[in-house]
């Protein structure tokens, strides 16, 4: 399983792709792409970088347990939260981070 | 200090508006990221895991109060109230927003700074010893010749871009506090047979993927004739160093895979057309330069030294700091302080704004208005009357800013790690916070003495682990963080790299090994007196493989 992930342009704050095609700060918004969604999520990804809105976009293996989405990598959990120390609060969209498809 | 002439206010201020006129562009889509990423890598933005970072250049290591102040006010008002001091001798801020970095780079411009060449292909900041123009042992202060390299290597048209990133590190004292030998060109002050002053040029050193200790290409070279020795060296590299693997793209591959004769065999071909040309240095320009570094007015006084021995026994804190973060001054009744940003507990190399604030104030206050940032990541007050340390201690008290611990192991060297780095494979930060938290006892550390721990979240070492007496590199093993621990690195003018015993540890685990490392050489030292890194010469690895991993 797999998600899209990258970082909005102005703030850089972290971001997915959700069911509506909206960029969204929230991990477990992620629209999961299967095997079977390979079309889709090309889709996906060329209207992304259409939008010139997202940067560092990647596609990143998922774990789905109990409708809970874990990244796989380490990198993707950290990222999903803010750094671990300092703790710190993750970046967050401006008014005017908010991207769609 | 120097100033900006005319010509260095103008570049600045032109790269200022070409940038500021990048992001607008890119903000309106008329920039994509492919264009714009290069643009924004020249100027020292980095996109990492959370946010973009700016890195600024610090050159030299060398700031005034008013400059410090500019990177509190940037700290509070375009970050999150901090910043963090990094081994180039640069301050790094994590969180900043893409829109506000034109008016940063506009702010930094009016005191005197900018991110230029702080990232990408090129020359990167000439750091020096934290000490420069301050040590007791120093031959010469190196800060008006990195300056003159500064100059020279700003937007060199040559050699904006290299086949990778050129790091220059410089020493003017005896004993080498900058790590020149793991640069790819180290300069260190010599004297001739004639007692005529000049340099020792090291080349091919370096961390990373593929650690070397620089080797000596020239064992004196005039400061008339530096800037063409060190073209002509960039030279040679620019037009034999590898393009087509990053991995192997370094000078010091270059320097390894041709040989030292042939590269300087080569070297000095291109020196000899390059020797007496238009990088003659004269030593007008070089006492020009010289100038803008002219010592402070000292105070002669009465009081020269400190009994440290009797603060000990009075105010134990006290005279802790005064045994170990004191430098000895070149002038009587002075010494240069390190300012520790190695709290217990603390995030290595971080400063909030307001403790930047404290730092400028006292600069100004107690030091000649100059600061040093230390490529192990701390501040130094470099002129502080003996007279004015309890008060600069004082005002450390206030600020947090009073560990003693200065060369000790809770001194570690930590690079952002995965928290921050979009590179990085391992967290490096919460490591360094639970050794801190783990060996925090003052008469614990004084056991030990003078034992440096440096960490590092992947292998490309900005956290200098393999010259770490004690070193620790963070590895991603099927989705844990491993650490893999070397010993008897050394970063000095002793230089060497840590040797690897065996298999890494989970996090957990390696603050105890770290601890049953210590106890070895605790326990087979000579007598107190002998450092850790030289009984582990003496010793071997070992004791100390056994220490990590039995003797099975």
């Amino acid at each position: 399983m797999e998600i899209l992930t990258g970082n909005e342009l102005m703030s850089g704050a972290t971001v997915y792709l959700d069911r509506d095609g909206r960029w969204v700060e929230e991990l477990q918004q992620a629209r999961i792409f299967g095997n079977e969604d390979l079309e889709a999520r090309e889709a996906a990804l060329a209207a992304t970088r259409k939008t010139l809105r997202i940067v560092s976009l990647e596609v990143e293996t998922v774990t789905l347990r109990d409708g809970i989405i874990y990244p796989d990598r380490i990198r993707e959990r950290i990222r999903a939260e803010g750094p671990t120390a300092p703790r710190f609060d993750r970046q967050h969209l401006d008014e005017d981070g908010h991207v769609s498809i | 200090m120097y100033r900006y002439d005319e010509f260095d206010a103008a570049f600045v201020q032109e790269r200022t508006a070409q940038f500021s006129d990048q992001v607008a562009r890119r903000l309106t889509g008329d920039l994509n990221e492919d264009q714009f990423r290069p643009l924004r890598l020249m100027n020292g933005l980095y996109l990492q895991l959370h946010a973009y970072m700016l890195r600024i250049a610090v050159p030299y290591g060398t700031m005034n109060a008013r400059q410090m102040r500019m990177l509190a006010h940037i700290a509070r008002t375009y970050d999150r109230g901090y910043g963090h001091f990094t081994t180039r001798q640069n301050i790094q801020f994590n969180w900043p927003k893409l829109r506000d970095v034109p008016r940063i780079l506009a702010d930094l411009a009016s005191v005197e700074m900018h991110s230029i060449q702080t990232s990408g292909n090129c020359i990167r900041n000439i750091t020096t010893d934290q000490f420069a123009g301050a040590a007791a042992d120093e031959i010469i202060d190196p800060r008006p010749v990195a300056e003159i390299l500064r100059q020279w290597s700003s937007l060199h048209p040559e050699f904006s871009y290299l086949p990778r990133k050129f790091k220059i590190a410089m020493t003017g004292a005896t004993a080498d506090r900058a790590a020149i030998r793991f640069h790819d060109i180290g300069l260190q002050a010599t004297t001739s047979k004639l007692g005529e002053i000049g340099w020792q040029v090291w080349v091919g050193g370096g961390l990373g993927r593929t650690p070397m200790i620089g080797k000596m290409i020239s064992g004196f070279v005039p400061h008339e004739h530096l800037l063409a020795y060190l073209e002509s060296i960039l030279r040679v590299y620019n037009r034999y160093g590898r393009r087509d693997n990053k991995f192997k793209a370094r000078i010091k591959i270059l320097v390894h895979e041709e040989g030292l004769d042939s590269i300087r065999q080569q070297v000095e071909e291109e020196f000899a057309h390059l020797k007496g040309g238009v990088l003659t240095l004269p030593q007008e320009e070089l006492d020009r330069i010289t100038r803008y570094f002219a010592q402070p007015d000292y105070e002669l006084v009465n009081q020269t030294t400190v009994d440290v021995a009797r603060e000990k026994i009075v105010n134990p804190p006290y005279g802790r700091w005064l045994e170990r973060n004191l430098n000895a001054h070149r002038q009587p009744g002075y010494v240069s302080v390190t300012i520790s940003l190695k709290p217990v507990g603390g995030a290595p190399g971080d400063a909030t704004d307001t403790q930047m604030d404290a730092i400028a104030d006292l600069a100004e206050r107690y030091s000649a208005n100059e600061l040093r940032v230390s490529h192990e990541q701390n501040i130094v007050l470099p002129h502080v009357k003996v007279t004015d340390l309890p008060a600069v201690y004082a005002a450390l008290v206030d600020q947090g800013l009073a560990d003693g611990n200065a060369g000790q192991i809770t001194d570690i060297i930590c690079c952002p790690g995965l928290d921050f780095c979009a590179l990085a494979n391992a967290r490096s930060i919460p490591l360094a916070q639970e050794l801190t938290r783990k060996f925090q006892s003052p008469e614990r550390q004084a056991e030990i003495g003078d034992l440096k721990i440096k960490i590092s979240g992947c292998i490309n070492a900005c956290g200098h682990h393999h010259v770490g007496h004690i070193g620790i590199l963070g590895v991603e093993k099927k989705g844990t963080e491993l650490y893999q621990i070397t010993v008897g690195g050394d970063a000095t003018e002793n230089a060497a790299i840590g040797d690897i015993l065996g298999h890494g540890f989970v996090a957990d685990a390696v603050p105890d090994a770290i601890e049953r490392l210590v106890d070895t050489y605790i326990a087979r030292r000579t007598s107190a007196d002998e450092p850790f890194i030289t009984a582990y010469r003496r010793l071997g690895k070992e004791p100390f493989k056994e220490a990590l991993y039995g003797n099975a």
